[in-house]
């Protein structure tokens, strides 16, 4: 066994999973909880907890996953700055996956699911799955900030039902219902968010250079150098507040691409 | 500890607790070879504190520490807590464990700073009170005891990190004192355009380099993660988000490489930058730090301990600074232009207010002299006439260094030192300098000012914090958060 360590705190549930990299799919071991504000403070212990449960040392883990939002922001940068530490600790790989993906992954029926992540100020973060038959969950939408009225008459549009499931239907869901009525069907709370279990099957369907996919098959060195602790980065998919109103007052449109500073979402590969 | 010395111990333990163990109980421990029971006494030989710990496989429980109530808050009990961890090495054990009453904040407070994390709590687990008991595990044992043996020697390497603002920075040290390498990424660049520093671009910016920063300062030192003895990092004060990712990165580098963590508090690393620059600085000594972030006046009797004299009560000095110069359409940051200004301009050609010269106390207020500064602006403007920039740059600058130089020298002969300490990135001001050198050097004070890279933001001022802090058994453990408001330890604080 080849254990790794996925982490995820985009959301208020902070989710570690050990997944094995001669084992696609297999789920060692797996904790989650919900812990609002407190992910810094017991996220490392949660993993130490973890892996001591399965015997593992910490100093044998092979690779380490890591949620890349979009979600809070400093939640996003928790799980990513203590990924980044990890790795770079362990001279080990760090491949992120989509937080999104690992929500899409807690529902296991065929058909299209929906996310929806709460994005604060009256918007979410909405991504579009499709879970296949044979239980492959594919992605059809890349990940975005939009309002839930947007986001609604779209899916409304799709010609056959979406699961809808995530944080944004705490707030949203009337709009969905509004919008959608029988084409909306709602995965129950518990889904919302994700756990450990769905963070490595998550990590193992990420798609670009730097995934799971692309280094297990790898010697540890090239792994190191395909995936390098230090490319990794958050997806944001919204500019800081500063640059954000500044492209207003600039009259630019909401798209903001590569170009801030803080950008959205550059860095290593959209999975 | 024999058995001679237990009426000393049963007077000690019954003056701690409230269910005290029996003599009978200690009695029976003392001797067994899964025990080791220790004594902290005076040079008379009178003892002052005790504990046990019991080694089964490689955990040892901590049965009991106690030191006489006279003699706290002298770093006996961590000492102890420390002595007794060499114990449990000795015997086998990699981790220490513990239950501690939760009302009993002291001891918490011991175990939390000697890296303990807080695993479990049991309910009603004292009979006699009913309180609940918080279960406490340590982190390994053996790198922290040779972390604290390396410090002694002056041999500790130790990799420091700092993101506090809108600097991401690493730097390694050996002995607290030989910098080995100090890499600065500077983020100033992004946030010019917004007149300051922007907290979720700062947060951004620290998780693009902070990797990098960290290999380059290793790679400088040539040293490699096995040959470090601890990872430190600013735990506070700051920009909350962008501490976060300096302290999350760290505890996932400490966790893997099971090396001991030492958490900084900011404002005592730019006390020590001046040592660095300094080596025979020695307490005590009052400090200016004056930054974008902080303008206090510390008096620092050891090092370590602190007494705060005064602070802003508003604006940082720097913040008033970058607040003008962007009043004055002159961009970001503001320190260096008007500086620079200034020194063609007149600094009595405008009566800029004095704010709190006379106010009694060591504080300090500059959003009234910014108030000024714009209406002075809006006044002329109104007039018609054109702005004397190097005029008011200058007016506005000597209306600054004349409140900080006064309360400076009123904290100096408050407290009766004999040297100064002018740290932050506001020391960067020759102006300041100057002043502040000649009204000292009047009343024969010594003034130290570290060179600037070490008065900005950097790790190396962390790093040599750390030294301290890892000889005086201080640490962090896993649960560690950051911390966006941190006081300076105060002069009667436990070590």
């Amino acid at each position: 066994m080849r254990p790794f360590v996925a982490i995820d705190t985009a959301t208020e549930q902070v989710a570690v999973g050990i997944g094995d990299l001669d084992d696609p799919g297999s789920v060692i071991a797996e904790r989650s909880f919900l812990a609002p504000r407190a992910a810094n403070e017991v996220l490392v212990r949660t993993v130490e907890d973890l892996l001591e449960e399965v015997g593992a040392r910490a100093s044998g883990v092979e690779a380490v996953a890591c949620g890349r939002g979009p979600g809070s922001f400093t939640g996003v940068r928790i799980a990513v700055a203590t990924a980044k530490g990890m790795a770079h600790g362990l001279r080990a790989p760090l491949v992120g996956f989509g937080t999104s993906e690992a929500i899409a992954h807690r529902w296991t029926r065929p058909g299209l699911v929906g996310v929806v992540t709460d994005a604060m100020r009256g918007e979410v973060y909405p991504a579009l799955f499709r879970v296949e038959g044979d239980g492959v969950v594919k992605r059809l939408s890349s990940d975005c900030v939009a309002t839930p009225q947007e986001v609604a008459a779209e899916w409304a549009g799709l010609g056959e039902s979406v699961v809808l499931i995530g944080t944004g239907l705490r707030k949203h869901r009337a709009i969905f219902e509004r919008e959608m009525g029988d084409r909306a069907v709602y995965a129950e709370e518990r889904l919302w968010v994700p756990d450990g279990a769905s963070i490595v099957r998550a990590a193992w369907v990420a798609e670009g250079a730097s995934t799971l996919r692309a280094i297990a098959g790898l010697s540890r060195d090239e792994a190191y150098a395909a995936a390098h602790p230090a490319v990794l980065l958050p997806v944001y998919t919204r500019l800081s507040d500063a640059e954000e109103a500044e492209r207003k007052r600039a009259g630019l449109s909401r798209e903001p691409g590569a170009t801030g500073v803080a950008g959205p979402s550059e860095g290593g590969d959209r999975s | 500890m024999r058995a001679a010395d237990l009426k000393a111990v049963m007077r000690i333990e019954q003056a701690s607790f409230l269910a005290p163990w029996s003599e009978a109980q200690i009695a029976e421990e003392i001797g067994r070879p899964d025990r080791a029971w220790l004594l902290a006494e005076e040079d008379d030989g009178s003892v002052v504190g005790f504990g046990g710990v019991m080694v089964v496989g490689t955990e040892a429980h901590v049965m009991d520490l106690a030191v006489d109530p006279a003699y706290r808050r002298r770093g006996i009990g961590r000492a102890l807590l420390w002595a007794l961890a060499d114990e449990a090495d000795r015997l086998g054990a990699s981790r220490m464990t513990l239950e501690v009453a939760t009302g009993n904040a002291a001891a918490i407070d011991l175990y939390l700073s000697c890296g303990f994390d807080v695993a479990g709590r049991r309910t009603s687990y004292y009979p006699e009170t009913g309180e609940d008991a918080l279960v406490l595990w340590s982190r390994p044992i053996r790198p922290h005891l040779a972390a604290m043996r390396a410090a002694r020697e002056g041999s500790d390497v130790v990799l420091a990190i700092e993101s506090s603002c809108d600097e991401t920075a690493a730097a390694v040290m050996r002995g607290g004192r030989e910098l080995l390498s100090s890499v600065v990424a500077s983020q100033v660049d992004f946030h010019a355009r917004f007149g300051g520093v922007v907290p979720e671009i700062a947060s951004r910016k620290h998780t693009e380099a902070i990797v990098g920063v960290v290999d380059e300062a290793l790679e400088r030192a040539s040293i490699g993660l096995g040959d470090l003895h601890a990872v430190a990092v600013t735990q506070g004060p700051g920009l909350v988000g962008a501490l976060v990712v300096g302290v999350a990165y760290a505890k996932g580098l400490a966790f893997v490489r099971d090396l001991p963590l030492v958490g900084v508090n900011h404002l005592e690393g730019h006390l020590y930058a001046a040592r660095l620059h300094d080596p025979r600085l020695a307490p005590p000594f009052v400090a200016l730090i004056v930054s974008g972030g902080h303008t206090m006046l510390v008096h620092v009797p050891e090092w370590g301990r602190h007494e705060v004299l005064g602070r802003t009560l508003d604006d940082a000095a720097g913040e008033a600074f970058d607040k003008v110069a962007k009043l004055l359409g002159l961009g970001y940051p503001g320190g260096p232009v008007i500086s620079r200004l200034a020194a063609e301009g007149d600094p009595e050609a405008i009566p800029f207010p004095r704010a709190m010269l006379r106010s009694g106390d060591l504080d300090v207020s500059l959003s009234g002299l910014k108030t000024a500064v714009l209406q002075y602006v809006q006044r002329e403007r109104a007039a018609g006439r054109e702005l004397n920039l190097p005029n008011i740059a200058a007016s506005f600058q000597a209306a600054v260094i004349d409140v900080q130089v006064a309360k400076t020298l009123a904290a100096v002969s408050e407290r009766g030192v004999r040297s100064v300490v002018l740290a932050g990135g506001v020391a960067a001001n020759a102006a300041l300098r100057e002043a502040l050198a000649h009204a000292l050097g009047e009343r024969g004070v010594r003034l130290v000012v570290p060179p600037m890279p070490l008065c900005t933001d950097n790790a190396a001022m962390i790093a040599a914090v750390a030294h301290d802090e890892i000889l005086r058994g201080r640490f962090l453990g896993l649960s560690a958060e950051a911390s966006a408001v941190m006081h300076l330890r105060g002069a009667d604080a436990r070590i």
